[in-house]
């Protein structure tokens, strides 16, 4: 079979002299890779790498005639971002964590992380103008300011980290229950994911709400996560999500404590098996130093404390916070081995690859760059059973991976890493080579027909780490695993159309502006010449 | 079986030579060694065209030395995990001697420039003059990256952050100590002979400081225990008596730090505490 | 006449963005809402300025062209073994970006002004982290504001009125009724002092034996404490000032913190203040709801460097344990934060970028520009909006006009006196738009409010033409071997 590239688009024959041809027989073509959820850039990031020069020092990309130069290993430098991405198959990543009053810096990050597609999602659900609607039952107009926040900070979806605990962690608090009221607002986490479900909806967002949930990485907090799934049950219309959990491996811990820890992943997957209007992303763990960072600074700050390592917090007015912490997962250590079991049985227990993809929480859980070793444990129950071996005996004898045999096909696996992420977000030019698809392509070597991934796992993974090819737009950006040519990827907004217009609902948002902020509101705003290859996506509001 | 390595010129721009070592050496024609290559500012350079090279190479690193003559202080990164053998400077030499070292010996007749042995991990270093800032230090924000073993013994004066998040091995000074011996240091020790600039073991959580000199001042985040007549240290005993202070509690640390009572007749009032 | 409202103001770290400016045929002739270090900038900087190229020709400055002056340029920097690019605190983001490809392209090493003000601050995070937040928080939150080394009365105006004490938040009230009353104290005692002075007293108390902490640090409002070895403006406004020895900060905070964990100190007296008055102070700090600590250069570059700072984020870091408490450097100049927020991104490390391996390296005091000056080790130099002949140490100075210098700047300055290549360019958030980032990490929009003078480029426009020239030398030469 034939793939016609032409203008940047998959098409259905192209004709002439001086087309390219690339002979990819026998190897394996799939869509460009689609990450949902990867901290790539951004105020947060940014102070990551500065905290960590022993980060970077050892892990360095030598400037070349083609590239710029820069550093790893777990939260690497914006060049060196764009690069590997490529170098992996994978062409589309989103940054999920935008802190609004700082989304310029965001895309100023953007603009310098090349080749990929990119977007970012803006954290609302800790916004005070948002509890305020809320708590008041004032749904349109809290739809009215999130299509606004989409276009003034050029945002694609609604992120809600730990809702309604960034808000209490303003004073040092934290939510530990979902129907805990905020301090100050009167309003409970469950409501707020609720709220922008329903505005979500209202809106008609290409992706649903992107949830964050809280109680992340504290024992017992399965319970917490089926409670926020089930919580927006009823606002789901016939088989579509209304909501994704992200990296839902740190919120799938069963146990009292962490002597008690254990699994929640059975108890998550049968739940998600069961009903349609949920997504997840794995989050799953690498053993490897890397970086924590999430916007949850109460986390962060309990993870401070119980691993004495150097911790940033950062708190944003009004919005939300960031914390920071250098982490290494260690295979002998029972919790952080079970907590990779997790991950992995969250991702075999639940049937339906559309439903749960392939995440570290970028560095959260791992560096990106590990994505390969990820996909061979998936695709490979010895490769699996090859780590288990090492990993500390307790969690190896409670995890639930040695009474699971399934093993990714090459499809699954294209839908876990590309297809089905692509679908969740709503982007219709991503994740398949179907006519009219965006030509993004990544071509790994390897020959779906003699290899056996169940024993050939190194190959599998060697295969994905260096693609034989990217494709980028319709140009060839990777060749055997080498950057080839560098090009500017598009950032993706969201351009809601809402009646009435956003504009009319600016000077109610002008009068709370002052006494909120300390900047002026035209200065909060990101104009669109600001991004370096603007794509809005143009969506139709019912309000 | 010794190469003999000599400066061509003087050098005025850094020059970056981790290939300098037993281990990278070993095995190698004199000719090879030369083409090994070296960076001096931006520019790549083969070795011998900085350096004339010389002399026999064994061809195990344990089997070679390595000898440098002349000024090499602009020279930084000699010795860069070495692991066995033994180079002998004579002369200055210029940053991050020893880094990362893993075994073998390192000898200076002169001077050596700061980050001595930073990140160290075993073998010995040897400086007969001074050494500058951050002697068996770690990189720049790397708590867990300190010196972990190996000895290092000055015979002149130390700089500052000397035994930055050291966490194993001995580093003694025969001079005096800038300030802020053993910041953030875990474990090991630390032997100062001459005299300290002060704030020694500042938010140190384990290990051992002992200045045998004067102290302007000690940190408030340490309390006295006791008075020590004596000190021993890997089986060498240091004359005291020592005022042994414990801290630095503002970390919980549980580090010692032994002060020469001779030396300090201004700290004479901490004896009323114990 | 247009007035332009919503200006961000390219002085200070404050980065102020609410001014307002009345332009008329293209002249700044009012200023509203600025401090008087901005409106002085806003209406003077066009008065002495620099407005045509300059080569060094048999040792004179002469007029040049802008294309010669590019090709001078781009020689001296192509041909350099190791070339240093220094400055870029008081320029947009956007030039920086290119700076750093042109440092990159010519293997040389960038460092921004942090090198000799909060570089030790960095270092300091690189070690233990901090914990911080935007301004707003602080304007909300706060009920304890103090200043360490710091006099943000003079060297930024608006911080206390716009982000700390004096502003109406929604959860802590202005204290700015508090100030009348401090400030007729403050004339008192002026009068009280020259009223000393004239009666023939030769040492005019400076120290006021106060005993205890007022009871007023105690109550639930919003409270200012000012520390620093002198009584400076800032102070004189605050419920309450500590002064404590010179360079003995480090000992104070240590002490502090270990109040804080409830731990016993074998002292009396630290850096001159009694153990009770920190006992005290420990107590204000661990009950408060939200406290901040902002610090500048009188803790950064005093005894102690980076380890002041390192305590100090290690108080704020164990205070966290009882309260809220937020740290935060009082940056300076306007865009400082931005160029090492911008080096971080691009290379993984805030300032001090080693790029003549290919690659970015970081290591201060090593690759420290002002140490590989002292060191005598560069042998060429492009600062952008910099005047380090004023600022850097003798020997420094020395080994950096040993060497080609060019500039760009719009000032005429020491620096500008004694380089090899001058480029006029023009003001950024006068002239030039751009971004620049707040001392609190929040990027911000400078605006052109006026037409720069005819030939004066954008510090952005003459640095991606160097580093077109400097390109196309490279290739040349390629052709040539």
């Amino acid at each position: 079979m034939d793939i016609a590239i032409k203008d940047g688009k998959i098409v259905e024959k192209v004709e002439g002299k001086g087309v390219k041809v690339i002979d990819a027989s026998r190897m394996i073509v799939m869509p460009g890779g689609v990450d949902i959820h990867s901290h790539i850039a951004g105020a947060k990031v940014n102070a990551g790498r500065m905290l960590r020069p022993e980060d970077h020092f050892k892990d360095v990309e030598v400037k070349t005639e083609k590239t710029r130069s820069g550093v790893g290993h777990s939260i690497p430098s914006t060049f060196t971002t764009g690069y590997r991405y490529a170098r992996m198959g994978y062409t589309t990543v989103f940054e999920p964590a935008q802190a609004p009053l700082k989304s310029r810096h965001t895309h100023e990050e953007l603009n310098d992380t090349p080749i990929i597609d990119k977007g970012a999602y803006p954290l609302l659900g800790d916004c005070w103008f948002v509890l305020e609607r809320l708590a008041k039952g004032m749904i349109e107009e809290c739809a009215a300011y999130v299509a606004w926040t989409m276009r003034a900070t050029k945002g694609y979806a609604v992120k809600i980290v730990n809702p309604g605990g960034l808000e209490a962690w303003g004073f040092g608090g934290n939510m530990r229950n979902i129907d805990d009221t905020v301090p100050h607002f009167n309003i409970t986490p469950r409501e707020i994911v609720q709220g922008l479900c329903k505005v979500n909806e209202l809106l008609h967002m290409p992706h649903t709400i992107h949830v964050h949930t809280n109680n992340l990485g504290k024992p017992g907090n399965y319970v917490n996560t089926l409670e926020t799934m089930k919580c927006v049950e009823n606002l789901a219309h016939g088989d579509k999500p209304v909501i994704h959990i992200t990296h839902c491996q740190f919120s799938a811990f069963k146990g009292r404590d962490w002597h008690t820890f254990a699994s929640g992943a059975e108890e998550i997957a049968r739940y998600v098996n069961n009903h349609s209007h949920v997504t997840l992303d794995m989050g799953q763990i690498v053993f490897t130093e890397t970086t924590t960072m999430t916007a949850d600074g109460p986390f962060q700050f309990i993870l401070y404390q119980l691993t004495g390592n150097k911790w940033i917090n950062g708190d944003v007015e009004t919005e939300t916070s960031t914390g920071i912490v250098p982490f290494a997962y260690k295979r002998k250590s029972y919790v952080h081995a079970t907590q990779w079991s997790i991950g992995l049985e969250l991702a075999l227990l639940i049937k339906d690859p559309w439903k749960i993809y392939l995440t570290t929480d970028h560095p959260n859980a791992g560096p990106f760059i590990y994505y390969p070793k990820i996909i061979s444990w998936l695709m490979s129950r010895r490769a699996r059973e090859k780590v288990m071996r090492k990993m500390n005996k307790r969690a190896r004898q409670k995890s639930l991976l040695s009474t699971i045999d399934r093993e990714y096909t090459f499809y699954e696996m294209a839908i876990a890493t590309r297809a089905g992420q692509a679908r969740a977000l709503g982007l219709r030019h991503k994740g398949h080579l179907g006519l009219g698809a965006d030509a993004d392509i990544a071509i790994y070597n390897i020959d779906p027909t003699s290899v056996e991934p169940s024993k050939d796992y190194q190959l599998i993974r060697r295969a994905f780490k260096h693609a034989a090819y990217t494709v980028k737009g319709g140009e060839i950006v990777v060749k055997n695993g080498e950057i080839v040519k560098s090009v500017d990827g598009k950032t993706f907004w969201v351009d809601v159309e809402t009646s009435p217009s956003v504009d009319e609902f600016v000077p109610r948002l002008k009068q709370v502006f002052e006494d909120y902020y300390t900047v002026q509101y035209e200065n909060y705003v990101v104009p669109e010449h600001y991004l370096a290859v603007s794509c809005p996506v143009h969506t139709k509001a019912e309000i | 079986m010794v190469v003999v390595l000599r400066p061509k010129r003087a050098f005025k721009l850094p020059v970056e030579a981790e290939c300098i070592t037993p281990d990278s050496f070993a095995g190698k024609s004199v000719d090879e060694i030369g083409k090994l290559k070296v960076w001096e500012g931006n520019r790549e350079r083969s070795l011998n065209e900085l350096f004339s090279v010389e002399g026999e190479i064994g061809a195990k690193p344990e089997e070679v030395m390595v000898k440098i003559f002349g000024d090499v202080h602009k020279v930084r990164r000699i010795g860069t995990q070495m692991s066995a053998g033994e180079i002998v400077v004579h002369g200055d030499v210029g940053f991050h001697l020893g880094e990362e070292m893993v075994g073998g010996k390192i000898l200076v007749d002169g001077n050596a420039g700061s980050w001595l042995g930073s990140m160290m991990k075993g073998g010995v270093i040897e400086v007969k003059g001074d050494a500058g800032d951050y002697v068996g230090s770690a990189y720049r924000g790397s708590s867990t990256r300190g010196m972990s073993g190996g000895t290092i013994v000055i015979h002149g004066d130390a700089g500052n952050e000397l035994g930055y998040y050291m966490r194993k091995g001995i580093i003694k000074v025969h001079g005096n100590v800038g300030q802020f011996t053993g910041v953030h240091m875990k474990n090991g020790i630390v032997v100062v002979y001459g005299n300290s600039e002060g704030r020694s073991g500042a938010e140190m959580t384990g290990g051992k400081i002992v200045v045998c000199g004067s102290v302007p001042s000690v940190l408030p985040t340490f309390t006295v225990e006791a008075v020590k007549s004596r000190v021993k240290i890997n089986g060498e005993k240091l004359a005291g008596p020592f005022y042994l202070f414990k801290g630095d509690i503002a970390e919980e640390g549980e580090g010692k730090l032994y002060i020469s009572k001779a030396s300090n007749a201004h700290l004479k009032s901490y004896e009323n505490l114990v | 006449m247009p007035i332009i409202s919503n200006v961000t103001c390219p002085v200070c770290g404050s980065l102020c963005d609410d001014i307002e400016i009345l332009v008329e045929n293209n002249k700044v002739v009012k200023v509203k809402n600025a401090c008087g270090l901005g409106e002085s900038k806003f209406l003077n900087y066009n008065g002495h300025r620099l407005r045509k190229p300059l080569i060094r020709k048999n040792g004179e400055l002469v007029e040049a062209s802008i294309k010669e002056a590019i090709r001078r340029s781009a020689e001296i920097l192509a041909d350099a073994a190791y070339p240093i690019l220094y400055g870029w605190s008081n320029t947009s983001c956007e030039a920086i970006r290119v700076g750093l490809e042109l440092a990159e392209e010519i293997g040389g090493v960038i460092d921004n002004t942090s090198t000799v003000c909060h570089g030790p601050s960095v270092l300091s995070i690189q070690d233990v982290g901090y914990s911080t937040c935007t301004l707003g928080q602080i304007r909300h939150r706060a009920d304890l504001v103090i200043y360490w080394g710091s006099n943000p009365w003079s060297a930024h105006p608006r911080h206390i009125e716009r982000y700390t004490a004096f502003t109406q938040g929604r959860f802590q009230a202005s204290i700015w009724y508090r100030y009348l009353a401090h400030l007729s104290a403050y004339r008192a005692r002026r009068r009280l002092l020259r009223a000393l002075k004239l009666s023939s007293v030769r040492e005019a108390p400076t120290i006021e034996a106060e005993a205890g902490l007022p009871p007023t640090l105690f109550r639930k409002e919003r409270k200012m404490i000012v520390v620093d070895v002198r009584r400076t403006r800032t102070a004189d406004i605050a419920d309450y000032f500590l002064q404590v020895e010179p360079n003995k900060d480090y000992e104070v905070l240590e002490a502090l913190r270990a109040l804080i964990r409830d731990e016993e100190i074998d002292m009396d007296t630290v850096a001159g203040v009694p153990v009770e008055t920190l006992e005290e102070l420990a107590d204000v700090m661990i009950g408060c709801k939200f406290g901040v600590l902002f610090f500048g250069v009188g803790l950064t570059m005093s005894m102690g460097k980076l380890r002041n700072i390192d305590t100090a984020i290690c108080m704020v870091r164990d205070l966290n344990r009882y309260t809220k408490f937020i740290i935060m450097p009082m940056r300076g100049h306007f865009n400082v934060t931005g160029s090492n927020v911008v080096s971080t991104w691009q290379t993984g490390y805030p300032y001090a970028v080693d790029f003549s391996h290919g690659y970015p390296r970081y290591n201060p005091g090593e690759t420290s520009v002002v140490d590989i000056l002292a060191r005598g080790e560069s042998d060429a130099s492009l600062i952008v909006a910099s005047d380090p002949v004023a600022h850097f140490p003798k020997a420094a100075v020395e080994n950096l006009v040993r060497n080609p210098v060019i500039v760009i700047d719009p000032e005429p300055t020491p620096t500008t006196l004694m380089a090899d290549v001058v480029f006029p360019s023009s003001f950024v958030g006068i002239e030039t738009e751009g971004t620049a980032y707040r001392m609190d990490h929040v990027p911000l929009p400078l605006k052109k409010i006026v037409e720069p003078p005819s030939g004066c480029l954008s510090d952005m426009e003459i640095l991606q033409r160097i580093l077109a020239e400097v390109r196309k030398i490279k290739r040349e030469t390629a052709e040539v071997a």
